[in-house]
């Protein structure tokens, strides 16, 4: 059977204006659209899940995680909105399936990343179960 | 709405597995094959404001359109990845609601206003947001009574109407009264601006000055249906939306106990039946179609049925009204085989009573056009030449349409050519054009004028 790997797609928001700027029946395909591919994604078993991102949250950063920025982030034209987790052939799939993402037409951009699996024999979660196996690996 | 779950998660402790398994797609599919309804969004921002007003006041516009506005967006980005909850108007309210205490609470700290708000908003926080169809119905009349308050200019009524009821947005308005969509931005603003000087509440009127304020009501509904009913510019399938629109907030209005009297049911009556003609307004390359050209079989008879049960629940009480004349009109037309079998006396009774009622130039000119039916053209030239204030529709293309088709039909060609051309110069959407240009060509070609004439 032919590997698959998991590929993240991060979809970098379209400006609130962009939103603001569209009629309800405009912002209803666009969900459709979104909705209709999705499910078509799923159905091939080619999407393990996918979520949309609350605007709210924090940013913690500094040397000591000393700065923390509360949210939200969804005015900001890079925000991110959501992602969706692909199990899919290679990079050329998914990008080809990223090409398909409803909101491109409005100014959204989608990243492409592959999941690094640092361990394939430990399969789905990705991580050693226990300290023991860690040293192991 | 039917429920449905978020993309993909079957079971709230789901993990992600990478490897690829997809045992779960075919049930999230079947989950997600209910979605919204059509219309749903446009819709659910005239349902949003009437809530929402319900609770913050109608002095609160400007603040419930901003927070609707960020809700349904909200909404749109969230469901797009994440997939419709599975009560989305529930949902919605609840984030619009508490956008709005966040605002309302950021602008009590920057004026440090009355703590009395404060704690009466706290307390709303912890209601729940579900309501009932009645509710839903209820805020939906309210907000009719605030878009046609008589404080407010006639044409701003219809434009409040359009964005805060019906969900439409300010380019669509644009479009559909060919205006700009700075034009009517700025005109909203007024309008709100009025809406607070004039302390607009937000309730039904008491019930001493219930029927003149529901006649504003009728009003505007009237003149929404008729803004997407004239072929006088815009998109088609914009302005096939507006006459939905206008039914569904009639229909609204009628089965409300504030706003079911007669007069209420004979203008929905007035729009189904007007409403069902509406597909074979348009021949095949576009072009208006008269009513004695339009293909029958294809009006719609359910539409027809439910105008005519509206028309009888119209007919009790003592009041007739001109809604209650042009519905029946309307009837005559629908009911009838063709246009030779039409009761055209009725008609131009009816167009008698209303003129009585209502006297315009332009129920006149209607009414010519029913006589010619019954007295012939040559009486219905005479009608239109004698009428009062004839002047005033010298500007109004269907006027020398009419006159030219009349000429037209007593075989004076020449007549009908330069009467045709005159509409022709005045008229100025598509399908008026065009359905003048096909007359005009007609009246070039003389030779099948008889058979015509037999019509």
């Amino acid at each position: 059977m032919e590997t698959k790997s998991p590929y993240l797609l991060i979809f970098r928001d379209v400006s609130a204006q962009t939103y603001k700027g569209m009629s309800a029946e405009q912002r209803q395909r666009l969900m459709e659209q979104w909705n209709a591919w999705y499910d078509g994604l799923a159905a091939e078993g080619k999407v393990e899940h996918g979520h949309p991102l609350e605007p709210g949250g924090r940013v913690v950063s500094g040397t000591r995680g000393e700065r923390i920025t509360d949210g939200p982030f969804a005015e900001a034209t890079e925000g991110i909105g959501g992602y969706f987790l692909l199990t899919v052939s290679d990079l050329a799939e998914a990008t080809s399936i990223a090409q398909r993402c409803p909101s491109l037409p409005y100014g959204m951009s989608v990243e492409v990343r592959p999941v690094a699996t640092a361990c394939p024999t430990l399969g789905v979660k990705g991580r050693p179960a226990s300290k023991a196996e860690a040293v192991a690996v | 709405m039917e429920p449905a779950t978020r993309h993909g998660i079957t079971a709230p402790d789901a993990v992600p597995d990478l490897n690829g398994s997809s045992a779960h797609a075919g049930s999230a599919l079947a989950a997600r094959a209910s979605a919204v309804v059509e219309h749903f969004f446009r819709h659910e921002s005239g349902r949003l404001h009437g809530t929402l007003l319900r609770r913050f006041g109608a002095a609160n516009l400007v603040l419930v359109e901003d927070v609707a506005q960020s809700a349904l967006l909200q909404a749109m980005r969230t469901w797009s990845i994440g997939g419709v909850p599975p009560n989305p108007s529930a949902w919605i309210t609840r984030v619009a609601i508490n956008l709005a205490h966040d605002t309302l609470r950021r602008q009590r700290m920057v004026a440090s206003k009355e703590p009395a708000i404060q704690t009466q908003i706290e307390l709303q926080q912890t209601e729940p947001v579900d309501e009932t169809d009645a509710e839903v119905r209820d805020n939906a009349l309210r907000l009719m009574f605030v878009c046609c308050h008589p404080a407010l200019a006639n044409d701003a009524q219809t434009v409040l109407a359009l964005k805060i009821l019906c969900g439409f947005s300010t380019a669509e308005i644009a479009r559909a009264f060919l205006s700009s969509e700075a034009a009517i931005e700025k005109q909203l603003t007024r309008t709100k601006q009025r809406i607070r000087d004039a302390a607009i509440g937000f309730e039904i009127p008491a019930p001493v000055d219930l029927p003149r304020r529901l006649d504003a009501v009728l009003a505007t509904l009237y003149l929404l249906f008729n803004e997407g009913y004239k072929a006088s510019g815009g998109e088609r399938l914009l302005r096939e939306e507006l006459c939905q629109e206008a039914v569904r907030l009639t229909a609204i209005l009628c089965a409300h106990p504030a706003g079911n009297v007669p007069r209420s049911h004979a203008l929905l009556a007035l729009m189904l039946l007007t409403a069902a003609r509406f597909p074979s307004r348009l021949d095949a390359d576009g072009a208006l179609l008269r009513l004695h050209d339009q293909d029958r079989a294809r009006w719609d008879p359910e539409l027809i049925g439910a105008g005519l049960s509206e028309l009888a629940a119209a007919a009790t009480g003592e009041g007739l009204s001109e809604y209650h004349l042009q519905a029946a009109i309307a009837a005559c037309h629908c009911t009838a085989t063709d246009s030779p079998s039409t009761d055209w006396r009725r008609i131009v009774q009816y167009y008698d009573d209303l003129l009585r009622l209502k006297p315009s130039p332009i129920v006149a000119l209607n009414r010519a056009v029913a006589l010619a039916n019954v007295d012939g053209a040559e009486a219905a030239l005479r009608e239109i030449s004698g009428m009062a204030q004839r002047d005033r529709l010298d500007s109004y293309y269907l006027l020398h349409a009419v006159v030219g088709e009349l000429h037209w039909r007593l075989g004076q060609h020449e007549a009908a050519a330069e009467n045709f051309r005159r509409a022709l110069q005045i008229a100025n959407v598509g399908p008026e054009q065009l359905f003048l240009t096909q007359l005009l060509d007609r009246s070039a070609a003389p030779s099948d004028a008889s058979a015509a004439e037999k019509r």
